[in-house]
């Protein structure tokens, strides 16, 4: 009789939550109806996202949508979560990584050893620049004050940027207010949805991801209490979640370069730009060293990538 | 139980809560973490703490200590002395003009700092005195104070509008310029006011005496000088941060310094002075940065209980009213809060609710700021809570009662009013000039 | 006033007014840290720490400053009766409603406690238990076995990923030192109350 009740937090602010989370929820609560309820909260709206992970783990929120490296989830996975560097060239590349390469299940034991249900990753868009001042070559990356990922900051630090982590809602005053000289956190889309195209000038058609890697997460707990139907129900609005998101990105991106009109397209030379994936490859190879885990994900991303080029156009 | 007796049970405990007289903190702190330990469910006993950090996230209040200690080197040393005897003389001659030079001189020590302590301070230690000696009306020049002082917090920079921005994710830069000609307005509504006063009644402001006013013309001018230094801290602050050099927090800092650097320089950087600067600062910060703290954790656990929504669906759908209305309603319940809340808190409490409300609505999210400042000058002077208020009783010399300070804002208020309507009304007096800076 | 009570008061509020007294320098500390920021980032290349630095500096100046402006009276309150009574009225009241400002005291050291357990590795629900078996481990095998216990450190998810537990700690100490002082306010009422000296 009584209704489930869920408080689910999402790391995007309401204007881009309207795409990426809003339909999955409001389809859910409708079919779910008064068997359970989730409400949903937005960027930093009941804790900060630094402490999503505690928080869905002590059980105070029940469940979480982010990568694992905005929300510093405590596992060997967490440096791959939203835009591991060159990890992906497209959006549907997530999802084959996880559901055909193996990457399921190394995040499934990764979390269940800290108490938290991973229950599916999805893709988003790819990460690119956007500045108030042009990029056309890497010399003008140099002290730029970016908004970024962490891992992605590691990485992009030693091209001269300097990485840059504040609360997501604060990104178009903090750039208004000189705090950052640009963003490297979303593809077009995201910068016209959400606002940043206002705030910012050019936009940098090289990218350092093909797809960001997000989660929908759960506490544990608060999973293994639902009835099965409803996980099932659960499941299948976050797959129209992530289906969603696959056309919504990759019509908009296109879409925005050729018609939006707020920022002007700058582009690297390839060849200046092959530096920056040549440094990607050993990026990838520091990272392998730190772990077995960590050189096994490495692993399976060499592999796959290695059998695209191998599979040839479209896929490479 | 329902969202709405949710709404109406944290709201009243607290304001219970308050009328102990309790620390603002522990009251606004105690009802949230109850309502979490009580209602929340598993893990609720911890949003009273990532509270600490979310605000710890909110890397704009770091402007807060350095406006407060900004202010407090600026009244504690005695700088604006020279300025004050500007006005003083250069205003002497007319009826009611030391009132107005005092109005004038909260104008300038406005644009050097953010809250209305400074000009509080001023005011009632270098001001007070002189105006009462000189025969004003202590009911009147109360009133200039408090309500002068206020302005600290529309006119940039402006520390109030920080907090909004942050809330309404809002640019500052934006938010600061469009604070400037309602500013400017209600300074020349309260000098219309008491002109028209004196105009009716001579002897609450009487001129200065023949033998005050025997000043040369050189001594006159050299005085004028005085009133470079608020235009060099001023431009320190706001010109590196208007062109993007240095961020809002930076630019902070700066102001801070160059505050203490004039101070260094016209010697009036004594161990005393820098003792009780340093100090009061820690003082007044921790005040808020603790209310805040209470208030972001409340906010969470209301917000994460339903509450909100209780508020949003009163305003749209049971009420049924138009946009207006409901702006107006919002401004009312403001003023009414801040009769007796402090304002931050009602910041981090409220504005959560209104300002996606105001937004859906249609209005300008820079606008409704300058709006929510005038109500929070407002409820800085009003009965029972209010800073200058508290300011007032503490720093007036005896012959000031209670009821004086009371009654001595009652027709500001009234002109604050009238400015809000004017604002209101006419949205350009505000939003006209960051519109031109930033050229929208 | 027995003397325990007495050396408590007077050990209390020394103790957290030279902390104060020392933290109420932090303002400099924020605004060197605020101009070298914009000094890098004009001259040099920007460092990447000062942001978080400041805010971490902004956190230990107002926890750690809290006790001594409790005992300066900075707090404000609202008195719209607060004001008309008498101090002794006044003493009686505030005994009576310190204890919901120590209610909200211990649950924000609760949650503290286990976040920066949590900062140190322990995922577990038990941050006490974790904490004794830590100061235990280091007690009776030093150093060593002390990090056998510590676990996955927290580290703060920005590109210079500091590591979180030393601001935590922080936390945990300055609020326990807000809640020695709310008692130590507490007790100087009691002694206002029944007219004693402390
Ligand atoms: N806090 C985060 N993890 N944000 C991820 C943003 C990723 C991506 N740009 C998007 O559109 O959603
Ligand atoms: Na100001
Ligand atoms: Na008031």
């Amino acid at each position: 009789s009584s209704t489930i009740k869920w408080r689910m937090q999402t790391y995007a602010g309401p204007s881009l939550a309207a795409h990426v989370i809003d339909p999955a929820i409001e389809m859910f609560n409708k079919i779910a109806g008064d068997r359970m309820q989730i409400e949903l909260f937005y960027a930093d709206q009941l804790v900060p996202t630094g402490e999503l992970f505690r928080a869905m783990q002590k059980g105070t929120i029940d469940a979480v949508q982010s990568d694992d490296d905005s929300m510093a989830s405590p596992t060997e996975v967490t440096v791959f979560g939203g835009y591991f560097p060159f990890g992906s060239r497209y959006s549907l590349d997530v999802p084959v990584l996880f559901n055909q390469y193996g990457l399921n299940e190394i995040w499934d034991e990764e979390y269940s050893k800290v108490g938290v249900k991973h229950i599916s990753a999805g893709s988003w868009d790819p990460c690119h620049f956007a500045t108030k001042d042009p990029i056309n070559s890497l010399a003008d990356l140099k002290g730029k004050r970016v908004f970024t990922f962490p891992t992605a900051g590691r990485f992009l630090s030693q091209f001269g940027v300097v990485p840059v982590t504040l609360p997501w809602e604060d990104i178009e005053v903090a750039v208004q207010t000189g705090e950052l000289d640009g963003i490297a956190w979303s593809g077009i889309t995201e910068d016209y949805t959400v606002g940043w195209a206002d705030v910012t000038n050019y936009f940098l058609t090289n990218n350092i991801s093909g797809a960001w890697a997000g989660s929908f997460f759960a506490n544990q707990g608060r999973w293994n209490e639902l009835p099965e139907d409803l996980q099932t129900l659960f499941r299948v609005c976050c797959d129209q979640s992530h289906y969603y998101r696959q056309w919504w990105y990759w019509g908009g991106e296109a879409n925005l370069r050729v018609n939006g009109d707020k920022m002007k397209l700058t582009t690297i030379p390839d060849e200046e730009w092959a530096t920056v994936e040549t440094a990607a490859v050993k990026f990838w190879d520091e990272i392998a060293a730190e772990s077995p885990t960590k050189a096994k994900v490495v692993e399976i991303f060499k592999k796959y990538n290695a059998d695209m080029q191998a599979a040839g156009r479209p896929y490479r | 139980m329902s969202y709405e007796m949710i709404a109406i049970l944290m709201f009243s405990t607290m304001m219970l809560m308050l009328m102990t007289g309790q620390r603002v903190f522990g009251a606004i702190g105690f009802v949230g973490v109850l309502a979490a330990v009580l209602l929340w469910g598993t893990g609720g006993s911890d949003i009273g703490f990532s509270a600490a950090m979310k605000l710890m996230k909110w890397y704009p209040l770091l402007t807060l200590p350095m406006f407060i200690f900004m202010g407090y080197v600026l009244s504690e040393s005695k700088i604006a002395d020279d300025l004050y005897k500007m006005f003083h003389v250069w205003m002497g001659p007319v009826r009611g003009g030391l009132a107005i030079g005092t109005i004038l001189l909260m104008v300038l020590v406005s644009a050097m700092n953010g809250l209305s302590v400074a000009g509080m301070a001023i005011g009632a230690t270098i001001a007070l005195p002189e105006l009462l000696k000189r025969g004003y009306d202590k009911r009147m020049v109360t009133g200039v104070i408090q309500a002068g002082s206020s302005l600290g917090i529309l006119v940039p920079p402006s520390v109030v509008l920080v907090l909004y921005a942050m809330i309404a994710r809002q640019p500052v830069g934006q938010l600061w310029l469009a604070g400037v000609f309602p500013g400017l307005m209600m300074a020349a509504m309260f000098i219309l006011y008491v002109v028209i006063r004196c105009r009716i009644q001579p002897e609450l402001g009487p001129v200065l005496p023949e033998a005050d006013r025997n000043i040369t013309r050189a001594e006159k001018m050299r005085l004028l000088r005085a009133g470079l230094l608020p235009i060099v801290i001023f431009a320190t602050m706001m010109i590196p941060f208007v062109n993007g050099w240095t961020s809002l927090v930076e630019s902070s800092a700066i102001g801070a310094i160059t505050a203490f650097v004039a101070a260094v320089l016209k010697g009036r950087m004594n161990r005393t002075v820098f003792e009780n600067s340093v100090r009061s600062t820690l003082g007044i910060s921790c005040m808020f940065m603790w209310i805040i703290l209470a208030a972001l954790g409340f906010g969470a656990v209301f917000d994460g209980l339903g509450a909100v929504k209780a508020i949003d669906s009163l305003f749209t759908d049971q009420l049924g009213l138009d946009p207006w209305m409901i702006l107006i309603l919002m401004q009312l319940s403001f003023i009414i809060m801040g009769t007796f809340l402090d304002d931050t808190a009602m910041l981090v409490i409220v504005a959560p609710l209104y300002v996606p409300l105001v937004q859906v609505l249609g209005f300008d999210l820079i606008w409704y700021g300058v709006l929510y400042t005038i109500t929070t000058q407002i409820a800085y002077m009003t009965p029972p809570f209010g800073y200058n208020l508290f300011l007032m009783r503490a720093m007036a010399p005896k012959e000031i009662t209670l009821k004086d300070i009371y009654r001595s804002i009652v027709p500001f208020v009234g002109v604050m009013f009238v400015a809000l309507a004017l604002v209101m009304i006419f949205p350009q007096i505000a939003l006209w000039l960051p519109n031109y800076v930033y050229g929208k | 006033m027995p003397k325990l009570l007495r050396y408590y008061i007077h050990g209390v509020d020394w103790f957290n007014r030279k902390i104060g007294r020392f933290v109420m320098y932090g303002i400099f500390v924020m605004m060197a840290i605020l101009l070298w920021s914009s000094f890098s980032k004009t001259f040099l290349t920007p460092s990447m720490w000062t942001l978080e630095m400041a805010q971490f500096a902004m956190v230990a100046y107002y926890v750690l400053g809290g006790p001594y402006s409790v005992q300066m009276g900075s707090n404000v309150r609202m008195d719209l009766f607060y004001g008309e009574w008498t101090l002794r009225q006044r003493a009686i009241v505030d005994a009576m409603t310190v204890f919901f400002l120590g209610f909200y005291l211990v649950i924000l050291i609760h949650g503290a406690v286990g976040s920066s357990a949590y900062s140190l590795g322990h995922f577990g629900v038990e941050p006490y238990t974790f904490y004794k078996d830590l100061v235990m481990a280091y007690i009776t095998g030093g150093k060593e076995a002390a990090s056998e216990i510590i676990g996955y450190i927290e580290r703060s998810p920005t590109a210079w990923r500091p590591v979180l537990w030393p601001i935590k700690l922080i936390m945990v100490f300055g609020f326990i030192l807000m809640l020695l002082q709310a008692i130590s306010e507490l007790l100087k009422d009691i002694a206002r109350i029944r007219g004693v000296d402390y």
